[in-house]
């Protein structure tokens, strides 16, 4: 059924339209990004701006990887509200073992200067036994968690290596899924890590600043826009209804 | 200016993708612009894709899809299951019957050589992969298993070769259909 695509499709000639359809396909399901070389569609701005409308239809959108690779992930505000619904989030032993993969396997080598600012892959892995010692999980359920991140693609499991010098053990590394973050997701990830990681830390405390400053600036919008409405005539029920989730949301992170 | 709301019909079919093939009641409204499989009960809301493609349209590409660990082994079972709950092979896949998970285990133990008891034991654990993954649906308290929504995904005119290696795999034992 390609119904939904048609009115964006529509105009092209059967090429254009077979290589934005295998873009789509290949931003989507790839396992990791695809270089813009092997998908025509990518390589112009015209067609890529199809392929993101095409996205769009289900809140996704292109993310670009490196200088010429392309994936997709989730639109900003579709993330957010998808995370307000509990039946879309994981449950928590799932994220307590993937913060634990997190901090092993990014935070500290980044706080160390082994791997770069913007990155959410790491070639570090996180040991089995650290995971057991500090998600206090049962083995079981520490399992079964592992389990569902693997199939999810947001943990990768890496094999013990013999041939390394550092004896590296194996364990977990993030997954493909972090490929799929936009640069907004990106950021928000990395100060959240630092709220958890240094709670104290100055960092932290210019990051909660920042957020503070950023929801009184929110609110005077909020605020404009609910004037604006009333002199229009009405419509200001629909903008309150639209704001009120966001509040609560707000208050439970900052 | 304030934050726009997401669209509806966008954010339902977002929701459909986080789920995955998630069900609902058949009396329920259907988001628009998402394809279903319904076994008269359930309706499962699985993806539409533009013009008939699927992912399997990355082989042509050269591009890897999502891997699955041990994919031989995951594919071997979902065969071994398939060839118990897909009875009738001219008619689709989707819904199928279910049947006792023993059945498949031995079907399964059937296609293997070596340790028949490590075979089942593994093919226990494929079962709850491919049941994650919603290409079978495996009620554990109840020890059956059927075909997962996903198959109903699968293009008609793709079929031809999945029953020839079906009907070359071993037959089911007797009795244990759904219903006989």
């Amino acid at each position: 059924m390609s119904e939904p695509f048609e009115p964006l499709l529509r105009s092209y000639d059967e090429r254009r339209r077979s290589e934005l359809v295998a873009a789509y396909m290949a931003v989507e399901h790839a396992a990791e990004p695809v270089p813009e070389a092997r998908f025509a569609a990518l390589r112009e701005p015209a067609s890529r701006r199809t392929v993101e409308a095409m996205l769009n239809l289900s809140g996704r959108t292109l993310v670009r990887a490196g200088r010429t690779e392309w994936t997709s992930g989730y639109q900003d505000d579709v993330a957010a509200e998808l995370a307000r619904d509990p039946a879309c989030v994981p449950p928590a032993g799932d994220r307590a073992v993937l913060t634990l993969v997190l901090i092993h396997s990014v935070a500290i080598p980044r706080s160390t200067g082994l791997l770069p600012d913007d990155t959410w892959l790491s070639p570090h892995p996180t040991p089995l036994e650290e995971l057991r010692r500090r998600s206090q999980l049962a083995i079981g359920e520490l399992e079964s968690a592992l389990r569902r991140l693997r199939l999810a693609g947001l943990v990768a499991q890496v094999r013990a290596d013999g041939r390394s010098d550092n004896g590296d053990a194996g364990g977990f590394v993030p997954g493909p899924q972090f490929h799929r973050l936009t640069p907004a997701a990106r950021r928000r990830l990395q100060e959240e890590l630092i709220l958890a990681a240094g709670p104290d830390s100055p960092l932290a405390a210019t990051i909660r600043a920042r957020r503070r400053s950023r929801e009184r600036v929110r609110q005077a919008e909020r605020e404009a826009t609910r004037q604006a409405a009333r002199s229009a005539g009405g419509g200001a029920r629909e903008v309150e209804a639209h704001v009120a989730p966001e509040v609560v949301v707000q208050g439970e992170t900052s | 200016m304030t934050e726009p709301s997401v669209d509806a019909g966008v954010l339902a079919r977002a929701r459909a993708r986080v789920l995955r093939a998630a069900s609902q009641p058949v009396s329920e409204p259907t988001p628009a612009g998402l394809n279903t499989a319904s076994d008269g009960e359930r309706l499962w809301l699985l993806p539409a894709w533009p013009d008939g493609a699927t992912p399997a349209l990355l082989d042509e590409y050269d591009t890897a899809p999502m891997p699955m660990d041990r994919s031989g082994q995951a594919r071997r079972v979902l065969a071994a299951a398939l060839r118990c709950c897909w009875t009738r092979l001219d008619d689709a896949p989707w819904p199928g019957e279910a049947v006792p998970v023993p059945a498949v285990l031995e079907v399964y133990g059937g296609m293997s050589r070596g340790d028949a008891e490590l075979a089942r034991r593994w093919a226990t654990g494929e079962l709850r992969r491919l049941s994650d993954t919603d290409w079978l649906l495996l009620d554990e308290s109840a020890g059956v298993v059927r075909p997962g929504p996903r198959v109903a995904l699968w293009h008609d005119d793709t079929l031809g070769p999945l029953r020839d290696l079906l009907r070359r795999l071993p037959e089911p034992p007797q009795g244990v259909i759904a219903g006989e």
